[in-house]
């Protein structure tokens, strides 16, 4: 049976209807077209799937789509605001925090995340927060160093 | 995946009802971080998924110093670690909670959901046992009490029969000064599952020593903690400890770790643990987690 679900995505309020079985992660990608949202191991272990419910990084394979219900989610199409990138992407470029990409959608969520609770994080932070973010070209220097510099320059907002 | 109903009731009494009458062909969402990677892989194959995120009174950790630290069933790990009554008065806990998976990860588990999955590995199990914790079970015949020490019954396996649902857990007060430490040996630093976890508490002439990974369920070391009592730690005491602890464990050979392996670092790690907690003194609690390769 399917259920009737209202959220908030990217600023914009949804109702939809899904079934219980599909992830949140699914429900994003194939309902309503958010690709920037990546499926890495689907266990819970890459974070590449990392979206923010409530304001918290969350695994969305681990989510069922159901869950979200009343909730507020942002996802990596919702850091831009059109024509001007969020600080911490802007930060990802500067440092060449990218190899192939397939992991930075999920960093970055983590970063902003990290961030929005603790605006001036350490180095150590840094990393306990993007520990749950695989990147498999081994680009972490770069991109630990890419989250701090945010930081400086205001990244949390 | 394979094809479930989704049921979010808000009430106990509509929770226990529904697990009643489905019994195995239900399962509870809690956190889901292990639930739904079961579902995928079709290791757990669910009719009906009830979701107890909506019932109100499991979302709640309440102390007091009179009857200790109550945490609800649906309290993420996060909520335990960055609780400042957790932090200042169970530090042992807050640590532990941190150890398990990632970030993203302890926004969704809980420390209810840790021990119901029932893990030899699960990293609240051994601060859980040395605080000597109550299980709050409630059921179609009632509400009972278990000690965390008889929740584990096998691999994955728990105490709870047909209907029946953990509402929260009690950590009792501890009267006097104590120091505790929750010692992690992992393949990495973060995200991964423990080789050995060791807990270890010391209040006046009291060690109590528990362990997690090393047995079909986590244990509590009581013999070794009765060799210990009373005595005054040198380094053939921590010697025979170690020994000891070797006595009551039954470790494996697994993915992680062989057994020879783990029995050289269950040895390493109650020895470490014992001189930090004596060492640590009053009620200050030194984090440390021994863990090698950083990020």
């Amino acid at each position: 049976m399917k259920h009737k679900i209202c959220f908030t995505i990217n600023c914009e309020v949804k109702e939809i209807e899904v079934e219980p079985n599909k992830t949140l992660l699914k429900m994003l990608r194939e309902d309503l077209d958010l690709i920037g949202v990546k499926e890495g191991c689907g266990a819970g272990e890459c974070g590449a799937c990392t979206v923010l419910v409530d304001n918290k990084p969350i695994n969305s394979c681990l989510m069922l789509a159901v869950e979200v219900d009343g909730k507020e989610i942002l996802t990596i199409e919702g850091l831009s605001d059109g024509i001007n990138l969020d600080s911490i992407q802007e930060s990802f470029l500067k440092h060449n925090a990218i190899q192939c990409g397939y992991c930075t959608p999920g960093m970055v969520m983590s970063a902003k995340a990290l961030l929005n609770r603790n605006p001036h994080p350490t180095e150590e932070d840094v990393k306990e927060a993007l520990a749950g973010n695989l990147c498999r070209c081994t680009g972490y220097k770069r991109i630990v160093d890419a989250v701090l510099d945010a930081a400086k320059k205001g990244g949390g907002k | 995946m394979r094809k479930f109903e989704y049921l979010k009731p808000d009430s106990i009494k509509e929770t226990i009802s529904i697990l009643s009458q489905y019994g195995g062909k239900a399962q509870i969402l809690n956190g889901g971080t292990d639930l739904i990677v079961g579902i995928r892989d079709k290791i757990i194959q669910p009719e009906y998924v009830v979701d107890i995120k909506a019932i109100p009174q499991f979302n709640k950790i309440i102390y007091s110093e009179q009857d200790g630290l109550h945490i609800g069933a649906t309290v993420t790990l996060n909520e335990i670690s960055d609780s400042k009554v957790v932090q200042r008065n169970y530090p042992i806990l807050a640590e532990a909670c941190k150890t398990v998976g990632s970030y993203q990860v302890r926004n969704r588990a809980t420390l209810v959901g840790n021990i119901c999955n029932a893990s030899p590995a699960a990293d609240t199990a051994p601060p859980l046992l040395v605080l000597e914790a109550k299980v709050n079970i409630i059921g179609p015949t009632g509400e009972k009490i278990v000690p965390i020490n008889e929740f584990f019954t096998g691999v994955k396996k728990n105490i709870l029969k047909k209907g029946e649902i953990v509402t929260s857990i009690t950590i009792p007060p501890i009267k006097d000064k104590w120091t505790g430490v929750y010692l992690k040996q992992g393949r990495r630093k973060d995200v991964d599952l423990a080789t050995v976890g060791v807990a270890v508490v010391c209040m006046r002439d009291e060690i109590r020593i528990a362990l997690g990974a090393v047995a079909p369920t986590p244990i509590r070391a009581f013999k070794t903690e009765e060799l210990l009592k009373g005595k005054i730690i040198n380094e053939s005491l921590l010697e025979k400890a170690g020994e000891s602890v070797l006595t009551e464990v039954l470790p494996i050979s697994d993915i992680r770790s062989s057994k020879e392996y783990r029995e050289e670092i269950i040895k390493v790690l109650v020895k470490r643990a014992i001189l930090q907690v004596k060492k640590g003194g009053g009620v200050v609690y030194e984090a440390q987690n021994m863990f090698y390769h950083k990020l």
